[in-house]
């Protein structure tokens, strides 16, 4: 066990950022195609489920609904993102918070499809547990009446879910830190006009800021996006701060940053997305839509499960009476039989 | 069902409850094992559904840095997952607790398992800050012993990423009798200085077989503090009475460290006091007090798997023990918390008076040599 110790691992390396956040392009698009298709396949069936007229419950009924592609919810995540920006900006929330947001947001539809969960209640829940992760915590209650049409429990239902989807790993390093890294390193470099650096530090954030809506942070380190946007912001000085560290190669990977920042760090169009939102509205999974016929079944399942635990615990207890013991078995033997919230 | 879903489904699946060994208002504690292997592990059950706000602020924290940081001297987080409202961490087991040994008076420590201790204590707390990690509750209570010998330090409900120089944090962290003159003057900027004091308070502890500094309050707290390492002048300590709450409590003089620790080496004092330097700027750091000679001098820090274990330490223990989340403060400001049971501890471990801790230091055997020990 100590043999670990003699490579001492670089401590990004050691992140979960690291080990489970970080995709190769090709990656990235195939695990959003293939959540979209599963999601389509599932929806489909339940569509068949939920048909109200007997007539139209045949193979085929949700044929002509129009699923919505991986890139359309992509779309629809990323104008959420903007919409995590506006409300961090009326919470007055810090760059931490709304960094770790908008990663959550984004970690969640690797995970999930906007077809079974709408960004919108997702990114409140998102942005809600970000100010708790990050030591920014406010009132769920001033929170949820500062937001139209939000209760408490918009935002609390879908907590769990969030939390799972991310797979518990709440710590999340930002391009902002390590620009911050970077401008106090160039501030020790020679020849630096002070007196623009902190202009080409405000750019530079902009930039990062675009970075947020695209996925650079999901394929680049916060310390490439960070030298590809104060490239953005002043490439004389991104090269002084790589030829100071000896490294010019770290300024390959920034063109590529570069492009995708330049070419997807906008907001979306809002007619393309409100298209797409009106398209949502057909097709999505009617088990998440309280009220629908597959919503009820699906609930019923649920509850027939329960009670068929429930039952089967009373049993036991029964039997346990029966066999003389009104206690039970020792505890340790029955493998946890007696816990009954799982 | 969604995949999430799923996933946390079979995440339950792998992981087995076999025995309650305590209930609190926060949590739940079972001792189990891992379906496959059979492999020894405790869950904590915490319970969420009861907070008003979610998910609340000391299991978050404790999920967030277990997830992160791997480490020998750190407790092992193996796996999370929900069931209903309640969120189960899937923890190493471990035994015991460095309090435990402490107050099982029918075990002997030499020289050797203290430094042992102590230098596990201060690896795993290198690592969190190495990783920018403040634990903020250090005490012998939180510092777990497995049963190879090796300490884990756990309970990360209070733990935190450092500030940027210039943010506010809480002082209202660290269980009274291991918090720093600082944080009892109320300083909100800190950083690494406040878990090093909480080292040193530990350290004296495992000498003298007894809390170092047990103070009654924070105010009492400060009077105790001072009473043992002298009250701190401007030049000791420039600018502390500028602090939001400070309050004179007294001067007091500097006894030499050596009138109480009668059986140390002089290594052993000079590492002691480095670790409780008033200014906090000029404490050590866990980098340098792991490279202090005390560490380097005879005799070597006993084998982990050597270690004196307690005889009580299979046994079940109480809840204010395994359960996290110990509000330090006593006071209600931690939702949830099991306040109540702090305060008896504290009431407990109070009523033991300065002259029995100087019996105790002075019974202490350090004349022994590791090897004259039965194996």
């Amino acid at each position: 066990m100590a043999v670990d110790d003699n490579r001492r691992v670089p401590l990004y390396e050691g992140s979960t950022q690291y080990r489970n956040w970080r995709f190769s392009p090709d990656k990235l698009q195939e695990t959003r195609s293939s959540l979209n298709a599963a999601a389509v396949a599932g929806i489909r069936k339940a569509f068949e489920a939920d048909s109200a007229v007997p007539r139209t419950r045949q193979p085929g009924s949700s044929a002509n609904v129009s699923f919505l592609t991986p890139e359309e919810e992509n779309l629809l995540v990323k104008l959420y993102i903007g919409k995590i920006s506006q409300l961090c900006g009326l919470f007055k929330f810090s760059e931490e918070v709304e960094a770790t947001a908008i990663t959550y947001l984004k970690r969640f539809y690797l995970k999930n499809t906007v077809m079974d969960w709408h960004p919108k209640n997702v990114m409140l829940t998102a942005l809600f547990l970000a100010t708790k992760t990050t030591n920014h915590p406010i009132s769920l209650e001033f929170y949820a009446s500062h937001i139209p049409k939000t209760t408490p429990s918009d935002v609390l239902d879908l907590e769990f879910l969030v939390a799972q989807s991310l797979g518990f790993e709440f710590s999340v390093w930002h391009a902002h830190r390590a620009l911050w890294g970077l401008w106090l390193d160039i501030q020790t470099l020679p020849d630096i006009s002070i007196t623009t650096l902190s202009q080409v530090q405000e750019i530079a954030l902009q930039q990062i800021r675009a970075s947020r809506l695209t996925d650079a942070e999901l394929i680049y380190t916060p310390s490439q996006i960070a030298l590809a946007c104060l490239s953005l912001a002043s490439s004389d000085l991104a090269k002084q701060w790589a030829e100071s560290k000896g490294s010019l190669s770290v300024l390959a990977i920034v063109e590529n940053i570069q492009q995708l920042i330049a070419g997807e760090g906008t907001d979306p169009e809002v007619e393309a997305v409100r298209e797409v939102d009106k398209r949502l509205r057909l097709c999505k999974n009617p088990e998440k839509v309280p009220g629908s016929k597959a919503y009820l079944a699906k609930k019923a399942e649920e509850e027939a499960t329960a009670l068929a635990r429930r039952s089967k615990k009373a049993d036991d207890v029964k039997k346990a009476m029966e066999a003389g013991d009104p206690f039970g078995d020792e505890l340790g033997m029955r493998e946890g039989a007696l816990d009954d919230d799982d | 069902m969604d995949a999430v879903e799923k996933a946390n489904a079979e995440r339950q699946k792998r992981w087995i409850k076999d025995q309650k060994v305590g209930e609190g208002t926060y949590a739940v504690v079972y001792r189990g094992h891992e379906a496959s292997t059979g492999k020894k592990i405790a869950i904590k059950k915490i319970k969420v559904g009861q907070f008003k706000d979610g998910l609340d602020m000391s299991a978050i924290r404790e999920v967030k840095y277990l997830r992160e940081l791997h480490h020998q001297n750190i407790i092992a987080l193996f796996d999370v997952f929900s069931s209903k409202t309640n969120l189960n961490l899937v923890l190493e087991f471990l035994d015991a607790d460095l309090e435990l040994i402490i107050k099982d008076r029918s075990i002997v420590f030499l020289p050797a398992d203290i430094k042992s201790w102590l230098a596990m204590t201060l690896r795993g707390l290198e690592f969190c800050h190495r990783n920018w990690v403040l634990h903020r509750d250090l005490k012998p209570n939180n510092l777990l012993i497995a049963s190879d010998g090796q300490l884990k330090i756990a309970d990360f409900g209070l733990a935190r990423d450092f500030a940027d120089p210039g943010y506010k944090m809480t002082c209202q962290v660290i269980t009274r009798w291991y918090r720093p003159p600082e944080l009892l003057f109320g300083s909100r900027y800190y950083s690494t200085a406040v878990d090093i004091w909480s080292v040193g308070c530990i350290f004296a502890e495992l000498m003298l077989r007894i809390p170092y500094l047990p103070g009654e309050s924070d105010v009492d707290q400060l009077r105790t503090t001072f009473r043992a390492l002298g009250t701190p002048t401007e030049e000791d300590w420039p600018g502390h009475t500028k602090l939001p709450h400070y309050v004179a409590v007294g001067q007091f003089p500097k006894p030499p460290l050596r009138d109480l620790f009668t059986a140390a080496t002089a290594d052993a004092l000079n590492l002691l006091s480095k670790c409780l330097i008033y200014e906090p700027r000029k404490r050590i750091s866990a980098r340098d007090a792991l490279n202090h000679p005390y560490f380097f001098a005879l005799p070597n820090p006993t084998n982990p798997a050597k270690l004196p274990k307690s005889a009580s330490q299979l046994a079940p223990r109480p809840l204010e023990e395994v359960d996290g989340n110990v509000d330090p403060s006593g006071s209600a400001a931690a939702p949830g918390t099991k306040a109540a049971g702090t305060a008896a501890r504290l009431k407990r471990k109070a009523s033991v008076s300065e002259a029995e801790t100087r019996a105790v230091a002075r019974r202490l055997d350090f004349t022994l040599s590791s090897s004259q020990r039965s194996p």
